[in-house]
């Protein structure tokens, strides 16, 4: 899927996924995955209720169904397809689709723009048990920044410790430093990287 | 299963970035392609 994430976005189409799984753990998933950078909803609370206005939550099962639902950009469903919960998506079939779509489709729609990236490579300071840090982390990771980003984690680094403090100024961790610029907090971290690199 | 010519439902919700997505801001802007899966720890 992240593969083909280039002929989506030519085609103006927006993915995004959906299950009754929490974010967090969305992130993990997404980061054993090797990172996904495009949106995974959380479809938790209430548990399935997206999926249920869709005609695809399973109620036996207690899980969603695997489909895929294609919504041209005046909000009317073109297409809709289930693989069933065992099955598996033929998603360069789905990119054709999508291309289809997009040829057809007369309204007004908005390319993509092509995102900042980084202004340089940065360093996040985490520390130990701590789930701000753990935050962050994850972040960079689905947005497969870990060679762009440096870790040092200051619960087991002394030097590290000093390096945070004259960055910024405190022992305050998760923190960020990158193009001059000191970034404190978890939340702030994350929507920085994310705007830089997979905008929505 | 929803059909092809209905409106979709809208929605709102997090994501593994805690954004806020919502169907309506890609409205008038962008086709939306919707994956559903049964959970995590499966094949996209």
């Amino acid at each position: 899927m992240q593969a083909l994430l280039p002929r989506f976005r030519a085609a103006h189409t927006q993915v995004l996924g959906v299950s009754v799984d929490s974010v967090y753990c969305h992130g993990n998933w997404a980061r054993d995955l090797g990172g996904i950078s495009f949106p995974l909803l959380a479809d938790f609370h209430p548990k399935g209720e997206v999926a249920r206005a869709y005609g695809l939550y399973l109620d036996g099962a207690g899980i969603t169904d695997r489909a895929t639902v294609l919504i041209d950009a005046a909000g009317v469903v073109r297409h809709a397809e289930s693989v069933t919960p065992a099955g598996q998506r033929d998603i360069a079939a789905l990119a054709a689709e999508c291309e289809r779509l997009d040829r057809e489709y007369s309204g007004p729609v908005e390319d993509f723009s092509e995102p900042a990236g980084l202004p340089e490579d940065g360093l996040l300071y985490v520390k130990s048990n701590c789930g701000f840090s753990r935050a962050a982390l994850l972040a960079r990771d689905n947005l497969r920044l870990s060679e762009r980003i440096a870790v040092r984690n200051v619960s087991e680094d002394t030097a590290a410790r000093e390096a945070l403090v004259r960055a910024g100024g405190s022992e305050q961790a998760p923190c960020l430093v990158i193009g001059g610029e000191t970034i404190q907090e978890s939340a702030d971290i994350v929507a920085r990287l994310v705007g830089m690199i997979a905008p929505v | 299963m929803i059909e092809a010519g209905k409106k979709a439902p809208g929605f709102s919700l997090k994501d593994q970035f805690q954004r806020e997505i919502s169907l309506s801001q890609f409205k008038g802007r962008r086709h939306v392609l919707l994956l559903f899966y049964p959970l995590d720890y499966t094949p996209t």
